[in-house]
């Protein structure tokens, strides 16, 4: 190990400070006691006899269903993302068809487009397939968004399979498809939980679309929720604040653990296109 | 598939690939699905771009032709979007590289419990939007928030001002709380490349006597330009799309400080009811968002070409 420079030192310290405080600083409110919040001193610790403000954030408000819908739609938008995804990926990386510059061209150029910028005609297709006011609407335009991406990722990776490998399994007899699954697939395993976690991150965080076409209180999702609590004086500001890092910690964590997988995949496959 | 297994069996596989309908199977659905969700919609915003259609009545709405597009070059509220747009894009990307970049050299370097310090600096990455706009929207508060509490104490203003509130400095507090979400992509982004940077000749250029300054531009700078320039592309899509942020802290307000594209786009539609000219902004923005596109190739082919001539 290198030797200990303390200007180095430090520089590193006050990079990861800025980066974790305003976390810190969401919990240190939600530990703290009412009157404490107004004082003339903001208080730097939490005060760990605040902790019930957990069980009123948990019980008090809608957290629960909020959080639950939430879950359905990361999953249902990673799943749907993935199955749509990985069989035009293979046909990006390894056939040959006409259209297929155009087919690349468009899934590119979805990235550009603004989700706010839908909200208008989806809402208009939503109301005619009666996807108002469901997690599978959500889902549907979700996905929309995530699928392009997860097809570029997912074509990196194959691009990176060898060949060789494909043509023993269809000397064996095995159709194209069953090529992709049985052979692909599992050779870009970390490719595709690194895609996954990205549609994941996506269906969890997204707030434009759950805002606009769910008026029904039963299937808001937890962004849509935290989010109405900004600006609203009712709801004490330390409840608030732990609902709001209830939200944000297991993401946070589940992030930790994955991102190893996903800054390689962000960088092999997904950023070449 | 009587030819002897040979080097070239792969890519004459490929070319004698029996079946022309096959990867129209595989891309079908996905292609369904984009056409409903993505394209079917981008050209609905299309055609209401050259109508005037109300939210209140969306099924009857007049064809105007370019009127909604006049209008809006003339409009000093979208002239300002445009200039709030350009600005915030521009710090986003230029912030957000250079802060990224610094983190990544000071964690590039190695030392003691760096895996951890790698892990920490992605944070504000995987939070979700909606919560660092709480998080910073009550740091702003004009009484109790961190920012005027600080503010207060070390003597630069009186307290009791909210940022969010100030027609100068919304956009800027705005500005913040985006950099502090971003910066730690370009972080790791710009660390992976770092990778690359051949040790051999860094170390070269010490012994040969370079400074720090020096060796970075000499040996650093040009293995990473690539993924900067990448970086800069993505960032300033994503900048030009963000919605999230900006709506919950300021929903483009004070005068329209923070008002950018996106924002003016979803007002238009929702405060102001007037389906036709917001079509007409995200028409522009979705340009400009291909036109930066379009030259980004341009030039990451022409300085490909470049280096690859030395």
């Amino acid at each position: 190990m290198a030797r200990f420079h303390p200007f180095h030192a430090a520089a590193v310290l006050a990079v990861l400070g800025v980066a974790v405080f305003p976390l810190y600083w969401m919990f240190v409110t939600s530990l703290t006691p009412s009157d404490q919040l107004f004082a003339d001193r903001p208080q730097l610790l939490p005060s760990l006899a605040q902790l019930p403000t957990y069980i009123e954030a948990w019980s008090g408000t809608s957290l629960r269903h909020w959080l639950f819908n939430s879950i359905i739609v990361a999953v249902g938008t990673t799943a749907l993302s993935i199955v749509l995804a990985i069989l035009p990926a293979y046909a990006l990386s390894r056939m040959d068809f006409r259209g297929k510059l155009l087919f690349g061209f468009a899934l590119f150029l979805t990235q550009m487009l603004p989700e706010a910028m839908l909200v208008v005609p989806l809402y208009d297709i939503f109301t005619k397939l009666s996807l108002l006011n469901t997690l599978l609407g959500l889902i549907l335009a979700n996905a929309a968004f995530t699928v392009p991406v997860v097809t570029w990722i997912l074509k990196g990776a194959i691009d990176a399979v060898p060949y060789e490998i494909e043509e023993a399994a269809r000397i064996d007899g095995c159709s194209r498809i069953g090529i992709v699954l049985a052979v692909v697939v599992p050779l870009i395993a970390p490719t595709l939980a690194a895609a996954a976690v990205i549609a994941f991150f996506h269906g969890w965080n997204e707030y434009v679309f759950a805002q606009t076409f769910i008026s029904d209180d039963q299937w808001r999702t937890a962004s849509v929720g935290l989010a109405s609590f900004i600006g609203e004086l009712s709801t004490p500001v330390h409840t608030v604040m732990a609902v709001g890092f209830i939200y944000t910690v297991p993401a946070v964590v589940f992030y930790l653990f994955v991102q190893r997988y996903v800054v390689a995949g962000m960088t092999s496959g997904g950023v070449k296109g | 598939m009587t030819r002897p297994p040979s080097h070239d069996t792969a890519i004459a596989a490929r070319k004698t690939d029996p079946s022309r309908w096959l990867p129209m199977v595989f891309i079908a659905p996905v292609t369904l699905y984009l056409l409903a969700f993505q394209f079917y919609p981008l050209v609905q915003q299309f055609f209401l771009s050259v109508t005037s259609t109300s939210l209140l009545n969306p099924g009857s709405s007049t064809f105007v032709g370019a009127d909604n597009y006049r209008e809006l070059l003339t409009d000093p509220e979208f002239a300002q979007s445009l200039r709030v747009t350009v600005v915030y894009t521009v710090v986003c990307v230029v912030g957000s590289i250079f802060l990224g970049l610094m983190a990544a050299l000071l964690l590039d370097r190695p030392f003691r419990g760096r895996g951890l310090a790698r892990a920490l600096v992605t944070v504000p990455w995987a939070a979700p939007p909606v919560a660092a706009a709480l998080i910073f929207t009550w740091m702003y508060n004009a009484q109790y928030g961190l920012f005027s509490r600080l503010s207060q104490f070390l003597g630069f203003s009186a307290g009791g001002v909210n940022w969010l509130d100030e027609p100068s400095m919304a956009l800027p507090a705005i500005l913040i709380t985006t950099l502090w979400q971003i910066f730690p992509f370009s972080a790791v982004v710009i660390l992976a490349a770092l990778q690359g940077v051949p040790s051999e000749l860094r170390e070269a250029a010490v012994i040969d006597g370079a400074d720090r300054f020096s060796v970075f531009k000499a040996v650093v700078w040009p293995t990473i330009r690539p993924t900067v320039t990448l970086l800069t592309l993505l960032i300033t899509v994503w900048s030009l799309r963000r919605f999230d942020v900006i709506w919950l802290m300021t929903q483009g307000g004070p005068l329209g400080e923070t008002n950018t594209l996106v924002i003016d786009l979803y007002r238009r539609a929702f405060v102001y009811l007037d389906l036709g000219k917001a079509a007409a902004v995200g028409v522009i923005g979705l340009v400009i968002a291909v036109l930066v596109t379009v030259i980004y190739f341009w030039v990451s082919q022409r300085t490909e070409a470049a280096t690859g001539k030395r």
